[in-house]
């Protein structure tokens, strides 16, 4: 075995070696210590809000049967995402506890979202909506948006 | 290379048997420690079986465990058999001793079948007495050379939780939940004890929109009686039931001793210390089997997690199991 020992000790030391001079790139990081990439791309393409118990309170519509003339309507769920207008129209099911909630957004790729969602969120201040900043991959893009939440009635 | 010379092959030697005495325990039960309820340990001796048997083995409790005397193996005692599982997982009692006598905290049992390695199993019930105190334990068993091996274990500290389970709320009758006393009352007896109510079950099933509008379901709920009207509708509440108690909605928190589930969840005194009902709802609807939510009395006495065994929508009523800790 001992003769071994120093064999070991060297590629061990060649390893070391090659690991460290191969990442020695510097790519641009923001303040999060996230990557700053080329897109400009700025929009939210998924939302969603969780209760308490961590399921979904967005409501779907129901599905509309088929008819002789008509094709069925499938359900759909009740959140509307206005990329243009940057708005989020979400209704949410009755027995919905608006103080507690966790939003979810899904955001495009390298974008991310100002303030950072760190737990529950308050939304029962539904006459003043809330409001995120989505900024972009390049770090140049900034587009608020606001997420205005309905209940069922 | 580096693989090829690193993985070099230990010798085993098969350990020999020490030419003694010896002994072994582990407790069996899991989860918190609570009153009425029972621990359990094996405790295992043995010595070679050219060197004698063994005579007896005891336990003692620092504080004396409840003993049932018309079931005695409902309470506190030490087995005075020895189990082994047969082929389809059964449990296989071998007697070796007589049946155990407890004395305060000390259990015993004699030996009356030649046996040189036997493991026993121990159950302790815990007393009220013992609530949020530490219980520690003695097990010991001396063999036919006179010579006598223990082993302590503990402390274990006995919770402070309360624990009912399987209560059955219905609809419109009885519907009036106290956490105070972790009873049901119908509205009659409500009437009788405003003060005690905290939760109002209900069940409803509403009126259903045409489509394309969103399912509108309510079903079964809890509700502060202070709660904004929408969530009880059709509900008269007796006179002076109003308190605002504190409600949190969770699903999939199915502690063992609430659901007696495949799960290994346990709610612990320290899960209700650390709740933040800061920010709490005092509603809860659609609940769901296996769903649950924490309770907090209006005035902050009692912090509560009722479990929902299983929910009839046809029969309008919910099995459920509650645990409870005083915080003041």
């Amino acid at each position: 075995m001992k003769k071994y020992s120093n064999i070991k000790i060297v590629a061990a030391l060649l390893l070391v070696l090659v690991s460290a001079v191969r990442c020695s790139h510097d790519y641009p990081i923001d303040e999060d210590g996230l990557l700053v990439t080329t897109r400009a791309s700025c929009y939210v393409s998924n939302f969603d809000l969780l209760g308490t118990d961590f399921i979904s309170v967005v409501t779907s519509t129901t599905v509309i049967p088929a008819t002789p003339t008509t094709p069925a309507v499938p359900s759909t769920r009740n959140v509307v995402i206005d990329t243009t207008a940057q708005t989020i129209s979400v209704q949410v099911a009755l027995g919905t506890d608006l103080k507690n909630l966790y939003p979810q957004f899904t955001l495009v790729t390298d974008a991310k979202l100002n303030p950072k969602i760190t737990g529950k969120t308050d939304f029962s201040d539904l006459a003043n909506p809330r409001k995120w900043t989505v900024i972009s991959g390049n770090r140049k893009v900034r587009k608020e948006y606001t997420v205005t939440v309905t209940v069922q009635q | 290379m580096i693989f090829a010379v690193a993985c070099g092959d230990d010798k085993y030697q098969v350990p020999s048997a020490k030419r003694e005495f010896q002994d072994d325990c582990i407790k069996r039960s899991l989860g918190p420690n609570l009153v009425n309820y029972r621990l359990e340990f094996a405790y295992a001796m043995a010595l070679p079986q050219d060197m004698g048997k063994i005579v007896s083995a005891q336990v003692e409790a620092s504080i004396p465990g409840v003993v049932d005397l018309v079931t005695p193996t409902n309470g506190t005692f030490l087995e005075h058999r020895a189990y082994s599982t047969d082929g389809g997982g059964n449990d296989k009692p071998v007697q070796v001793a007589d049946p155990s006598s407890t004395e305060g905290g000390l259990t015993q049992v004699n030996f009356t079948r030649d046996t040189f390695a036997v493991t026993l199993r121990y159950y302790y019930k815990i007393p009220p007495e013992a609530k949020g105190q530490s219980v520690n334990f003695t097990f010991s068993a001396t063999d036919s050379n006179g010579k006598t091996v223990s082993m302590k274990m503990g402390p274990y500290t006995v919770s402070s939780m309360d624990m009912t389970l399987d209560s059955i709320v219905t609809d419109n009758t009885d519907m009036y939940i106290s956490i105070s006393d972790m009873s049901i009352y119908t509205a009659a007896q409500a009437a009788a004890n405003p003060d005690k109510i905290d939760l109002v079950y209900l069940y409803r099933a509403l009126v259903q929109p045409p489509a394309p509008a969103a399912a509108l379901t309510f079903k079964h709920a809890l509700v502060a009686p202070a709660v904004d009207p929408t969530y009880l509708p059709g509900v008269t509440l007796p006179a002076g039931v109003n308190k605002n108690t504190k409600i949190i909605k969770v699903l999939s928190l199915r502690d063992q001793q609430l659901a007696r589930l495949q799960y290994g969840i346990f709610i612990d005194d320290l899960d209700f210390k650390n709740l933040d009902t800061s920010t709490a709802s005092n509603f809860a609807i659609n609940l769901k089997n296996e769903a649950g939510t924490w309770v907090e009395t209006a005035d902050g006495q009692y912090r509560a997690y009722i479990y929902i065994n299983a929910v009839n929508d046809a029969s309008k009523n919910m099995r459920i199991s509650m645990k409870r800790l005083k915080l003041f």
